[in-house]
């Protein structure tokens, strides 16, 4: 066709405005093509990594929600979600639904735990080497404690000047009170006459002066662990065993595990280990510095935990390193994490071969059992013990502190903690009221350790929760929580820990929400619409949101810089259709004598407006094409390569260390359609002048 | 001369342009009828109004009283989609400055009003144009641009352009203005063969050489034709 003739020759021939024109439309069009590639990896990146690690790809929560569901944390913070009451109804309901793969109940909550200071754990070991009549393990370890005791007075001395004794609980007190007679030599030298009374008022007095040692915030999900663990595949164990099913159990996020529970300055030296592989380097790095200064300055997260035996050891194997005959540990320790770039590998060696295994490197280790204080939604204290089984990671999302943060606890234990009554709790509760309870529980564990007790790896929490404050009509969860329970509450409790629910029981009581997890494959919007209707249907009193939405703020994110990004495309190309407006109705005034010749041989109007029509096509076309084709490359070249994350958010957004855009024809499509619209607004007023051009300019002409 | 064999007929024709409230009369009573087979020159001073006659006899623009009438059309009952329609089926343009679509080729000029017309097939079109090249002289450069053409051979592709449709009526205003007088002199004697062929031409002109080639020559002065008793007062250095 000589109108597509026309238009080719004329985009060569005016050469500015072509030029202009066209590198706004390549411009515009690689930034459409890019931005939406981009943007769609990042959706599906983000989508494995959120959708298979907890959200599921659609979650559900009671309709009655005043917050809503975040799972990844909000802006609000608000958590109040409310609760979805008769789960096994919803989850018959969904199930049947042709494109779910499983329904896995939840909540989420967090809580508070002391991983228990080296005094409870010395006094602990102390108690069964008093049972075993272990002389030398008694000689070191008393050694030890008094030396702990010694330091935790001269720490208080400290501190005396600054606090206000009146504000202080009345454990502090009486703390206070007894620690002179504790750090005197009668009190040590009378240890034989009667241990146990010695041990005693270690124990019950002095140990919580040392409260607030090791306190983690713990972020966890209530869930069933067996389903959860089925259907999540990015969840992967990394030590210890599963929750076996049925029961109940915790299970740390490693990450978590490393950052709150690990000894702080192993934690500090993997850290810059990790860094140093990163490349920077100690001389110039700032936050290595940091780290070596902060090890230097903590030398008693080493010394304190070290009995004379082990101090011994950690003195050799230090002195060794550094070829100094110095017999101060302080000094030593000091001097050791004193690091430079030359000797950190080898020392942090040294640290993990010779002081490690004498430091306690987890406060709370595998295989023990924690306190978990939570608060209940009624706002009182609440504590649960729990045992731990192992931890665990998401897959490639190992290092990122979102996915990093949430722990796995079985729905029994969620419920108990959230205050929700359960059949167990109601039969504790009775257990408790028929029981004075005036001994303490720690007192109580102790015993139960030393005279035939379940061994000495139990780690309970000494300090408990004190709700002095709960009022009269406390819930029966808070008088639970608050006072000891008395020997057969406690019996009661380790039965607990044995115990296999059922399925029924499992599902049976509250939840807070539920991921819905669809079967590969499946079409994600009509499964929500299905899931609404059923919820409609079936009056489930839902709430539906798809895992974008549940995942609080960052799953809103790729929503959030879709929009910046569709509003900076949009500003550009306005400012592309003024300019692109300007420069044609300049090319059109240059052709007014072209045009009017045309006229005058016989074209009408409709065809001008056509030829400028069809040259806008043109040039949409080829420079689309142009730009899809450079943007078609640039992604795959970065779809080989990889965008590199650089940060924990990075990597929880990529789903992995590096991102693969990919090229979709839907990219292409809207790039196409975009560039086209754009070039035919931007021509439409000079086509429209075009069209008002006289043949009389035809003959205007020369002089 | 009998009214039905009149191509162009012109009768009491005023012309007059608008410059804000200034009226500036261009055309004066004008009387003009132009037969199938002629060969009309208009020629008179700078400003004598032959453009403006042109115009209105090319349907390009409308007089302000009187009657135009075009291959038998009242061109004032015309609406501007018929008029286009009358140029392009009726009408051929020859100009000043040759006006060719500088992005086409030589062959592509001459083609495009037939495309216009939709008429013909592409091998009539073509069978068309080269024929016409060929009786202009340019058919050994039927895929030059016009920037790639003399002066000369751009008008002669103009003027084989303005034959292709086969008009009843060949219109040109100075087609020799632009071009060095042995070019004009050729492009003039193309003109006379083509209309020897049976092409009508009417064109204008200052140049006295060229008037005096002229069938007929209309002589105009200040708006108005002079009438034919003082057309012999005139000077006449043209056939010396
Ligand atoms: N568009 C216009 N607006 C106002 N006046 C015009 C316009 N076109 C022509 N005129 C006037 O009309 C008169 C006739 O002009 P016209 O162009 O027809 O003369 P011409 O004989 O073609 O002159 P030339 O030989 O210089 O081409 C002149 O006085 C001119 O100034
Ligand atoms: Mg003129």
């Amino acid at each position: 066709m000589i109108l597509v003739h026309i238009a080719l020759r004329n985009l060569l021939s005016h050469k500015v405005k072509s030029s202009i024109v066209g590198g706004l439309l390549v411009f515009g069009t690689i930034l459409v093509v890019l931005g939406q590639s981009l943007l769609g990896s990042l959706d599906r990146s983000m989508s494995t990594s959120i959708v298979n690690s907890m959200s599921g790809h659609v979650q559900v929560y009671s309709k009655d929600a005043k917050d809503p569901l975040a799972l990844f944390g909000g802006m609000g913070g608000g958590n109040e979600i409310g609760h979805i009451e008769n789960f096994p109804k919803i989850r018959k309901a969904i199930e049947a639904l042709p494109e779910v793969a499983a329904v896995v109940p939840m909540g989420i909550d967090q809580a508070i735990v002391f991983g228990g200071n080296i005094l409870d754990v010395k006094l602990e070991q102390l108690r069964a080497a008093e049972k075993a009549k272990d002389r030398n393990r008694i000689r070191i370890l008393r050694a030890h404690v008094r030396r702990i005791v010694g330091m935790l007075e001269s720490e208080l001395k400290n501190l005396k000047g600054f606090t206000d004794e009146s504000r202080m609980s009345e454990d502090m007190r009486s703390g206070l009170r007894d620690l002179p007679q504790a750090t005197s030599d009668t009190f040590w030298n009378s240890f034989d006459a009667d241990p146990l009374s010695h041990l005693e008022l270690l124990e019950n007095k002095i140990a919580k002066l040392a409260i607030g040692e090791d306190m983690f915030f713990l972020r966890y999900i209530g869930t069933d662990t067996e389903r959860f663990r089925k259907v999540f595949d990015r969840f992967e164990m990394v030590d210890g065993t599963p929750i076996p099913p049925g029961q109940r159990g915790f299970l740390f996020n490693k990450l978590t595990y490393e950052e709150q529970v690990k000894h702080k300055t192993a934690r500090r030296l993997d850290k810059m280990k990790d860094r140093m592989a990163e490349g920077f380097a100690i001389a110039k790095d700032e936050e290595l510095q940091q780290a070596i200064k902060l090890n230097r300055a903590q030398y008693k997260e080493i010394t304190y935990q070290l009995d004379d035996d082990a101090a011994d050891l950690v003195r050799v194997a230090m002195q060794t390193e550094l070829g100094s005959k110095e017999p101060a540990l302080e000094k030593l320790v000091d001097a050791f994490m004193n690091m430079d770039d030359a000797n950190f590998a080898r020392r942090y060696k040294v640290f993990y071969d010779a002081v490690a295994p004498n430091l306690r490197l987890y406060s709370i280790k595998v295989g023990d059992t924690m306190t978990i204080n939570g608060m209940t939604q009624s706002g009182y204290s609440t504590s649960v013990n729990v045992k731990v089984y192992g931890t665990f990671r998401f897959r490639s999302l190992d290092r990122s502190a979102l996915a990093g943060s949430a722990n796995i606890t079985d729905l029994m234990t969620y419920r108990d903690l959230f205050g929700f009554m359960t059949a167990d709790k109601q039969a504790e509760i009775q257990q408790l009221q028929k029981a004075s309870g005036v001994k303490a529980v720690t007192r109580e564990n102790a015993e139960a350790d030393l005279f035939g007790g379940s061994g000495g790896e139990e780690v309970t929490d000494t300090t408990g929760v004190t709700p002095t404050d709960a009022p009269a009509d406390a819930t029966p969860a808070a008088v639970a929580a608050g006072t000891p329970p008395p020997d057969n509450a406690r019996t009661f409790a380790a039965s607990l820990q044995q115990r296999v629910y059922s399925p029924t029981e499992i599902d049976g009581g509250i939840v807070r929400n539920a991921a819905i997890m669809l079967k590969p494959g499946a079409d994600e919007r009509k499964a929500i619409q299905e899931i609404k209707d059923i919820n409609d249907r079936e009056n489930l009193g839902l709430k539906v949101v798809d895992w974008r939405e549940a995942s609080g703020i960052v799953g809103q994110f790729v929503g959030v810089i879709y929009a910046v990004l569709a509003t900076s495309i949009l500003v550009i190309f306005i400012v592309a259709l003024v300019i692109m407006n300007n420069s044609m109705v300049m090319a059109t005034m240059e052709r007014t004598r072209e045009i009017g010749t045309m006229r005058a041989i016989g074209a009408q109007r409709s065809e001008i407006l056509k030829m400028f029509i069809v040259e806008a096509l043109v040039m949409a076309a080829v420079f689309g094409s142009i730009g899809c084709v450079l943007a078609g490359t640039v992604v795959t070249w970065l779809g080989q390569i990889g965008i590199v994350a650089r940060n924990d958010f990075m990597i929880f957004l990529f789903a992995g260390p590096r991102l693969y855009p990919f090229l979709s024809l839907t990219h292409i499509v809207v790039a196409f359609f975009v560039v086209f619209l754009v070039t035919l607004i931007s021509t439409l007023y000079p086509a429209l002048l075009a069209t008002r051009i006289t043949p009389l300019a035809a003959m205007q002409d020369a002089e | 001369m009998n009214q039905t064999s009149s191509i162009v007929r012109l009768q009491q024709v005023d012309k007059d342009y608008y410059l804000g409230k200034v009226v500036v009369p261009a055309l004066r009573g004008i009387d003009l009828d132009i037969a199938a087979g002629e060969f009309t020159v208009i020629a008179g001073p700078s400003g004598s109004g032959k453009t403006t006659l042109l115009n209105l006899i090319g349907c390009v623009d409308v007089c302000t009283r009187g009657n135009v009438s075009v291959d038998g059309h009242d061109t004032a009952k015309l609406t501007e989609r018929e008029l286009t329609r009358l140029r392009l089926e009726r009408l051929g343009f020859i100009f000043q400055s040759f006006n060719l679509v500088g992005v086409l080729d030589a062959f592509q000029n001459v083609e495009f009003p037939l495309l216009l017309q939709r008429k013909l097939n592409k091998a009539e079109r073509r069978e068309r144009v080269m024929d016409l090249l060929k009786a202009v002289g340019i058919d050994n450069h039927s895929h030059h641009r016009p920037n790639e053409l003399s002066g000369g051979q751009r008008q002669r592709v103009a003027i084989a352009r303005a034959l292709v449709t086969q008009p009843r009526i060949v219109l040109a205003d100075e087609p020799t203005a632009n071009l060095d007088s042995a070019t004009g002199n050729a492009i003039v004697d193309l003109m006379e063969k083509l209309n020897g062929e049976g092409t009508t031409f009417l064109f204008s002109t200052h140049d006295p050489r060229v008037v005096g080639r002229a069938g007929r020559v209309v002589r105009m002065v200040d708006g108005r034709i002079v009438p034919p008793g003082a057309e012999t007062a005139a000077p006449q250095p043209l056939h010396a």
